[in-house]
């Protein structure tokens, strides 16, 4: 297999974007990544847009041939992704895959979503989606009720205090604050996080991420010619794609993602790295328990020690690994299909030294991209080169 | 033997009172529906087995922010249900009050027909 690089990478801001549809945000970041990268546009050969609900909220299908051809890039094959919350890091698995054996040598790989034009009701609706319908959400179970049902079992299991949850929502804000991109650009204490208003006992509406608007994109090519692209190329030098348990109640504990395991596993294994070679990671805190069982399945602590180590600032921007230094999903917003690019674009952004809440000496980086309540997850190890 | 694993006789079943889970009848894996093939030996060769709908709440949540068209129902508990059998199922809390749920407490299982779909609930016990 190839070796593969990413020589460019762009981004909307995330929030609500009044008067910006979602062809247009998608073409937006496209159009910042292919003028980083020095390849003429006429040299992509393949286009992967990762979407999750731009056909229930934004009324738009065949969304990657729309894009692809307001791009100018009439022609080549352009598919849309769908893996819910984890369709950009789908998108982006295929992306590499494609170079990586050889069919295309130029590859854009985007994400978007259009969210905050709906009714939070109808997007509450649009999410559960990702959910197994008639098996679980029939009963009136929610994202954020799933998250909390797995939120209250690692307190009992773990003692992880309702407190150590919290101060994930503290930290992400308090860098999501210093973040252009992000949607909320102000931090929070501990106590407001507390005091917020119930969503799904026990958490609350700073557990959440917001509704948002927003897409991201990166270009591809193999390794060896990355320099003659981009001056501070990335190496991609691993890449997991896995599937999990749909349901609850068929997870045998709730507490930890198997898709997550295994992609991690995978991506490990390509890169022949180990979690401790991670200096920064941007993972799926789509809740602040999520984060936590991100630093757990990733391997990064033990399991039941994610929350003692955000406690202990393990995972702040000079801890043992930096999680989330752009906010993550919490504060910088999650526009459902952009996120697993968008991940990617700050990452990016850190290896080539230039992110907006920059961690000191980064050498590997990994991206953790989660759907639904686990069903797929991606794990992308970026590198400098 | 092949009504059992369909969604739709799992329901169906369910809306008549009798909550009906599958038995390998290879390995002796038990699995609630819908299951193809066995996760333990990947055999097709499930038998029916009646559950007693007993259990205990092993982890719940009380949604307050419910999705589109539910709001009158607001707030309701959901809850994952550990068997007695030994398998979880997931299910909508009924005629327990909110303020009395925790990790632990016994429920037993009762069919829900909400907009003429059957959905899974759980409640007391007696
Ligand atoms: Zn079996």
């Amino acid at each position: 297999m190839r070796a593969v690089a990413i020589i460019g990478a762009g981004s909307t801001p995330f929030g609500k974007l009044e008067g910006r549809g979602i062809v247009e945000l998608a073409v937006s970041a496209c159009r910042d990544a292919l003028a980083e990268s020095r390849a003429p546009r006429e040299k992509i050969q393949a286009f992967y847009l990762g979407n999750f609900v731009g056909e229930r909220l934004a009324s738009q299908g065949a969304l990657a041939g729309l894009v692809a051809n307001r791009l100018g890039l009439t022609g080549i094959p352009a598919t849309k992704v769908e893996g819910a919350c984890a369709s950009g890091g789908i998108a982006l698995r295929h992306g590499v895959l494609g170079i990586a054996l050889g069919l295309y040598d130029f590859v854009l790989v985007a994400g978007v979503e259009k969210m905050t034009s709906s009714p939070t009701a109808e997007v509450t609706a649009a999410l559960a989606t990702a959910g197994d319908e008639e098996g679980e959400m029939r009963t009136g179970l929610t994202f954020p009720g799933a998250f909390a049902i797995i939120t209250r079992e690692h307190m009992a299991r773990y003692g992880t205090t309702r407190e150590q949850i919290g101060l994930v929502s503290v930290k992400n804000h308090g860098l999501g604050a210093s973040n252009p991109k992000a949607q909320f650009r102000k931090p929070v204490t501990l106590d407001e996080v507390l005091s917020s208003r119930l969503i799904a006992d026990p958490l609350r509406l700073f557990d959440c991420p917001p509704i948002s608007d927003g897409a991201a994109a990166v270009v591809l090519c193999p390794a060896e010619w990355a320099r003659d692209f981009h001056p501070k190329p990335v190496r991609v030098l691993g890449s997991g794609h896995a599937t999990g348990p749909a349901t609850l109640w068929e997870m045998d504990d709730i507490t930890s993602f198997p898709a997550t395991v295994r992609a991690s596993r995978e991506a490990y294994g390509m890169a022949r790295l180990s979690p401790g070679d991670v200096r920064v990671a941007e993972v799926h805190d789509c809740f602040t328990m999520a984060e936590i069982i991100a630093t757990e399945d990733l391997g990064f602590f033990p399991k039941g020690k994610g929350g003692p180590a955000v406690e202990k600032g393990e995972t702040g921007p000079d801890g043992q690994v930096a999680v989330n230094p752009s906010g993550g999903l919490i504060a910088k917003g999650h526009p459902v299909g952009a996120t697993g690019c968008a991940q990617v674009y700050e990452l990016v952004k850190q290896l080539r030294g230039e992110a907006a809440n920059q961690v000191r000496d980064v050498e590997i980086a990994l991206a953790h991209n989660l759907g639904g309540t686990g069903v797929v997850s991606t794990v992308t190890i970026l590198g400098r080169m | 033997m092949s009504k059992v694993i369909t969604l739709q006789a799992f329901f169906e079943e369910a809306r008549a009172g009798r909550l009906t889970g599958i038995r390998c009848g290879r390995c002796g894996e038990l699995a609630i529906p819908p299951k193809e093939f066995c996760p333990a030996c990947q055999e097709r060769a499930w038998e029916p087995l009646p559950l007693d709908g007993r259990g205990t709440i092993a982890s719940f949540t009380v949604i307050r922010v419910p999705p589109r068209g539910r709001a009158a129902e607001a707030p309701y508990a959901v809850a994952v249900v550990r068997l007695d059998e030994g398998v979880s199922l997931l299910g909508r809390i009924v005629d327990i009050p909110l303020d009395a749920l925790k990790v632990g407490l016994p429920v037993r299982f009762r069919p829900l027909v909400r907009d003429n779909q059957t959905v899974v609930g759980f409640g007391p016990t007696v």
